[in-house]
C-alpha cells in the first residue's frame, strides 16, 4: 500500500464498507517506516528496515459494530465485509456511535522534515555511541540490550459523518538495559528510555549513562533492613506504582466496567493535596503528541487530579456516551485494534522541594530506582522487590541494598505521600518527580 | 510461494533466510455484558534475514512480488553491510546442519474454521452472563477468546524449505468480587495448540467460570499472609511459571551471552537432583501445549532440550548462531511472532519432569506451610534468576493438611536456591501457561507446566 495517498486508501475503504451495508463506518490508517538498530551483549546486534501500512475499518449498523484490520491490499475488500458481518453478528448497544466533525486543528513539532533523511548509516552511529558511552565509564558494564530506533509515517482517519485527518509525524526512541558484572556478582539490570520528535535533539548520552550507573551501584548490595515507614520512590518506581494505577482508575473504561475505585468519586479526594496530574495530548514537542484521537477527536489539556482532587476521567466516544460525560479525546491504539482508552503526555506536576531535600528529612528509609513486582490495580496492592534500592539513614543515602522487598496499598500510600520532588523525569511519555512515601512495610531480603 | 521463495534465495551469493508469513487473527471479547470487541485481523509479508560480512540485516515487506521481495534482499543485505564496520563481534559462517524440507502441521480433529466466529461470540457472552449470575458479590466479569491462525514458508539459501500450518485458541475468564470497600479477583485460563474441542478438553468454559467466581468470593473471606520464609508445595502452574519465568530466561543463550547467572555453568550442580528441566518444541506427556513448535523460524526441526540434568545444568537455549557460537546443535529455539520480526531465542513448552511421589504424599509431610497455586496478578524476573511472583491461589497447609485460605501472597528468592530446596516432585503433570503471551521485545505462544513439587521459598505478606 502507498502512504502517499493514506488518506485516499481510507476513503475507498469507507465506500467499500458502506456499499457492504454499514450505517456508519470508521476508517484509521497508518503508514509507516521503520529502522531499528538493536544493541545486544554489549555490540551491535542487528538493523531492521520495515514498512507497513495498516487499515482498521470499523462498521457500525443499527448500534452493532464490528471491526476488522489488514496490511494486505488484496484483503481489503474481505476485512470491509468482515466489519459489517462482525457488527451484524453483535448485540445493539446505543452507545456505539461515531464522533460528529469538528475543526481541524493540527499541532506542530511532531514531525521534523529532517527526519526524511535519516539513514540506517545515522541510526547505528547513535547505537555505537551508546556502546562507547558505556565502554568509557566501566569495564566491568555490559549493555545487554539496547536500541536506537525510528518511526516516521503518517496517519489518517475518516468517518462517515465527515471527520477527515491526516498528519505526518516522526520520533527516535532510543533505550539501554545494563548490568555489571565482577566476578560472581551480578548487579540488577537497570533500564533507562527517552524520545524525541527532532533528529537535532537527539541526545543518546544522558539515558546510557543512567542505566550504567544504576547498574553499578547495585553491584556491590547487601542485605538491607526491615521496618515500616518512609520510601522515595524515583519516578521510575514511581511510574511502575502509581502512573498505573491512577492511569488505570482515570480510565473511563474501567469506570464502566466497575473496576475502578473512583468511578464514584469525581470532585473528591483521592490522592494527598501535593499531587495534580495532567494529560496534554497537544504537549509541544510530546512524545505522546498528536493532533487527534484514535476516533478523530481533537486532542487537548486535561486535568485529571487537582490538589489531590479527581476532576475527569479519561473518555472516548463510546465511554463519554454510555456515562453520559464529556468526550475528553483519549481514544487510543493502533489501526489494528478497535480504539481503546490511553494517555497522551501523562505529567504528575512538581512538587516544591528538591529530592535532595526529601531525603534530608528521612531517619530511616529507602530509595527505590526501580520496582519489580505485581501492584494489583483492583485492590491497589503492592509488593515486590526494590531493584537498585538504597538504604537512608540519617537524611543521607548510606548504602546499595539487594533484595529488599517494600509492600503497600497503592491508594493509601497515594493519600498520605509527605513529599514530591521539583525535579521530574521523563519516563518515555510519562513525566514524573519523585515521591516520598509514608508507612511502607519494608523487609529485608 | 515455496518455489518463489526458493528461487530468490538461490540468486543470493550470501546466505539469506526468507520467511513468508500469513497471519489470520479473530478476537473477542465482553465485559459486564457489552461487546468490547469482535474483530479480525490479516497480516501477510515476508521477513528476510541476510548475514553479509559477519552481520546480521533484517527487513520486511508487504509486497508480495518477486520484485517487492528481491528489494526487500538487497535492503536486508545493504543493512548488514553498514552495521559490519562497526559490529565487534562477528558470526561465524552456520555450520551445516539438517533443515526442514516439507509440511508441518497442528494435529486437530475439530479445526477453529469448522466453529463460526457467531459461535465463539455466542459463548463469549453467555460465559460473561453466567460470572456475574454465580454470586451478588460479583461485580464484574470479563470473558475474552482469541484465535491465531498461522501458514509460513521457511526458506533458507543453505536447504530449509518447510511449509508450516498452525492454529492456536485461547480463553479467558475474570471475575471481580467485592463486600463492602474491598475488592478481590478471580481468574482462570487456557490456551492449547490445536483445534476448537482441544482448547476445552482439560475444563469447560463453565468450570472455567466457576473456578474464577470462587477464587474471587473466597478471597474476600481470607486473611493476608504474613511475611515468611516458608515450605510450600507448588501446584504445575506455579512449577511451569518458575520454569519458564525465573529459570528458563537465564538460560536463553542471548542473555546468556548478555550477562545472566548461568554463565559458564554448565556442567555443575545448579538445582536438587530431583529436578530435569526441559523446554521441548513437541507436546510432551500431553497433547496441544500452547507453545507447540514444530520447526522453528530458521527451519531447524524442534525437539526436548534438556536444560536441567538431575540437578546438572546441560544445556542452554540456541538459534543457529548462539549453537555456533557454543559449539553445540541449534535446539530449535529461534522464534518470530510475526513477518515483520527476525527470529530471536524464545521458549516453547517449559517444565519439569515428574517424579516418582503422589501429591496428597508431598503435602501430607508438611507440618506448617502452603499449598500454592496459579500465577496471579503478575510478577517478574531477573538475569540473575531474582523472581517476585503473585500466587493466585493460597492455603495454609498444617500438619499435613490443606487449611485456610490466605490472600495477597507473593513468593519471591533466587530461583536456583529455590530448585536446590526441593525435596520432593509428584507423579502427576499438567500444562499451565497456555493462555496469553510471553514478551522478549516481541510475544510468542509458549506453554509451561509440571507436576507438583515442595520446596522453600520467602512468601511476601503484609508486615504488620
Amino acid at each position: 500500500m502507498n502512504s502517499e495517498k493514506l488518506i485516499d486508501l481510507c476513503t475507498d475503504a469507507l465506500d467499500r464498507t458502506k456499499r457492504s451495508g454499514a450505517d456508519g463506518v470508521e476508517v484509521y490508517g497508518e503508514a509507516m517506516r521503520t529502522i531499528t538498530v538493536v544493541i545486544e551483549k554489549n555490540d551491535l546486534q542487528v538493523s531492521r528496515a520495515q514498512k507497513e501500512t495498516m487499515l482498521g475499518v470499523r462498521a457500525f449498523s443499527g448500534g452493532r459494530v464490528g471491526f476488522a484490520s489488514t496490511n494486505d491490499p488484496a484483503t481489503i475488500d474481505e476485512a470491509c465485509a468482515d466489519a459489517v458481518t462482525l457488527a451484524k453478528a453483535s448485540p445493539t448497544d446505543e452507545n456505539n456511535v461515531l464522533p460528529q466533525c469538528g475543526p481541524n486543528e493540527y499541532v506542530s513539532g511532531i514531525y521534523d522534515p529532517a527526519s526524511e533523511g535519516f539513514k540506517v548509516e545515522d541510526a547505528i552511529e547513535q547505537a555505537v555511541k551508546m556502546l562507547d558511552i558505556a565502554r568509557s565509564i566501566d569495564r566491568r558494564l555490559i549493555l545487554g540490550d539496547g536500541e536506537f530506533s525510528v518511526h516516521i509515517g503518517r496517519r489518517a482517519l475518516v468517518n462517515s459523518n465527515g471527520v477527515s485527518w491526516e498528519e505526518p509525524e516522526s520520533l527516535f526512541v532510543y533505550f539501554a538495559l545494563a548490568t555489571a558484572r565482577d566476578g560472581e556478582k551480578v548487579s540488577n539490570m537497570d533500564y533507562q528510555f527517552d524520545a524525541t520528535r527532532s533528529a537535532a535533539a537527539i541526545d543518546v548520552e544522558p539515558i546510557t549513562r543512567r542505566a550504567c550507573e544504576n547498574a553499578l551501584g547495585s553491584l556491590g548490595a547487601e542485605k538491607g533492613v526491615s521496618f515500616n515507614g518512609q520510601v522515595i520512590l524515583s519516578p521510575n518506581a514511581a511510574q511502575s506504582l502509581f502512573a498505573s494505577l491512577i492511569l488505570f482508575q482515570a480510565n473511563a473504561k474501567n469506570v464502566l466496567r466497575g473496576m475502578s475505585r473512583w468511578k464514584d468519586m469525581l470532585g473528591s479526594s483521592v490522592a494527598s493535596d501535593l499531587i495534580s496530574v495532567i494529560d496534554d495530548g497537544r504537549l509541544p514537542n510530546g512524545v505522546g503528541t498528536s493532533s487527534f484521537d484514535r476516533e478523530g477527536v481533537a486532542h487537548k489539556r486535561t486535568t485529571l487530579i487537582e490538589g489531590g482532587n479527581l476532576t475527569s476521567f479519561m473518555h472516548n466516544t463510546y465511554t463519554a456516551a454510555a456515562l453520559g460525560m464529556e468526550n475528553t479525546g483519549h481514544a487510543a491504539g493502533s489501526a489494528r485494534s478497535v480504539p481503546g482508552i490511553g494517555p497522551s503526555n501523562f505529567e504528575i506536576l512538581p512538587g516544591n522541594k528538591s529530592k535532595d531535600e526529601l531525603i534530608a528529612e528521612i531517619d530511616k528509609g529507602v530509595l527505590v530506582t526501580r520496582f519489580s513486582g505485581r501492584a494489583d490495580p483492583v485492590s491497589g496492592d503492592f509488593s515486590g522487590v526494590a531493584k537498585g534500592g538504597y538504604l537512608i539513614e540519617n537524611g543521607r543515602i548510606s548504602r546499595p541494598i539487594s533484595g529488599t522487598l517494600i509492600a503497600g496499598n497503592a491508594f493509601d500510600a497515594l493519600k498520605s505521600l509527605s513529599g514530591v520532588s521539583s525535579e521530574r523525569e521523563r519516563v518515555f511519555s510519562l513525566t514524573l518527580p519523585y515521591l516520598r512515601l509514608e508507612g511502607i512495610s519494608v523487609t529485608a531480603g | 510461494m515455496l518455489q518463489l521463495l526458493q528461487e530468490i534465495a538461490a540468486r543470493s551469493s550470501e546466505w539469506v533466510e526468507l520467511r513468508y508469513h500469513v497471519r489470520r487473527l479473530k478476537r473477542i471479547s465482553v465485559r459486564n455484558g457489552r461487546l468490547e470487541e469482535s474483530s479480525t485481523l490479516r497480516l501477510a509479508g515476508v521477513g528476510v534475514r541476510a548475514l553479509v560480512d559477519g552481520v546480521f540485516g533484517f527487513s520486511s515487506t508487504t509486497d508480495l512480488s518477486e520484485e517487492g521481495i528481491a528489494r526487500a534482499v538487497s535492503e536486508a543485505q545493504g543493512a548488514a553491510r553498514t552495521s559490519a564496520s562497526a559490529k565487534r563481534e562477528k558470526i561465524a559462517p552456520f555450520p551445516r546442519v539438517s533443515l526442514a524440507t516439507g509440511e508441518f502441521a497442528v494435529q486437530t480433529d475439530d479445526p477453529l474454521d469448522a466453529h463460526p466466529l457467531t459461535e465463539k461470540l455466542e459463548l463469549v457472552m453467555k460465559i460473561d452472563q453466567m460470572v456475574r449470575g454465580e454470586s451478588e458479590m460479583i461485580v464484574s466479569s470479563a470473558v475474552s477468546y482469541s484465535e491465531l491462525q498461522d501458514e509460513k514458508v521457511i526458506v533458507t539459501s543453505d536447504g530449509a524449505a518447510a511449509h508450516v500450518i498452525d492454529a492456536k485458541p485461547d480463553f479467558r475468564v475474570l471475575a471481580v468480587a467485592q463486600k463492602g470497600g474491598d475488592q478481590a479477583m478471580g481468574m482462570d485460563s487456557a490456551g492449547v495448540s490445536g483445534g476448537y474441542a482441544d482448547l476445552f478438553a482439560t475444563r469447560s468454559p463453565e468450570e472455567m467460570a466457576d473456578n474464577a467466581v470462587r477464587l474471587a468470593v473466597e478471597q474476600l473471606q481470607a486473611e493476608y499472609a504474613a511475611g515468611e520464609v516458608a515450605t510450600v508445595v507448588l501446584d504445575p502452574g506455579l512449577v511451569g511459571v518458575l520454569s519458564h519465568e525465573a529459570i528458563g530466561h537465564t538460560v536463553e543463550a542471548d542473555l546468556v551471552r548478555g550477562g545472566a547467572i548461568t554463565s559458564g555453568k554448565i556442567g555443575t550442580q545448579v538445582a536438587s537432583e530431583l529436578v530435569t528441566l526441559c523446554d521441548s518444541g513437541p507436546s510432551e506427556f500431553i497433547p496441544h501445549a500452547a507453545g507447540e513448535l514444530l520447526v522453528d523460524d530458521e527451519g531447524v526441526r524442534t525437539g526436548r532440550t534438556v536444560i536441567i540434568d538431575h540437578g546438572v545444568l546441560r544445556s542452554y537455549l540456541h538459534s543457529r548462531e548462539s549453537a555456533a557460537h557454543f559449539g553445540v546443535e541449534p535446539t530449535g529455539n529461534a522464534r518470530a511472532f510475526e513477518y515483520s520480526d527476525e527470529p530471536i531465542i524464545r521458549m516453547r513448552n517449559t517444565y519439569i519432569e515428574p517424579g516418582t511421589s503422589s501429591r496428597d504424599e508431598i503435602i501430607a509431610d508438611v507440618k506448617r506451610g502452603y499449598y500454592l497455586q496459579g500465577l496471579g496478578g503478575g510478577g517478574q524476573a531477573d538475569s540473575n534468576a531474582e523472581f517476585m511472583f503473585g500466587v493466585r491461589e493460597a492455603h495454609e497447609i498444617i500438619d499435613g493438611k490443606i487449611g485456610k485460605m490466605v490472600r495477597g501472597v507473593t513468593i519471591s528468592g533466587n530461583a536456583f536456591k529455590v530448585l536446590k530446596s526441593v525435596d520432593a516432585v509428584a507423579d502427576d503433570f499438567t500444562w499451565g501457561l497456555g493462555a496469553g503471551h510471553c514478551g522478549k521485545g516481541q510475544l510468542a505462544k509458549v506453554d509451561a507446566g509440571g507436576p507438583h513439587l515442595r520446596c522453600v521459598v520467602t512468601i511476601g505478606g503484609r508486615q504488620q
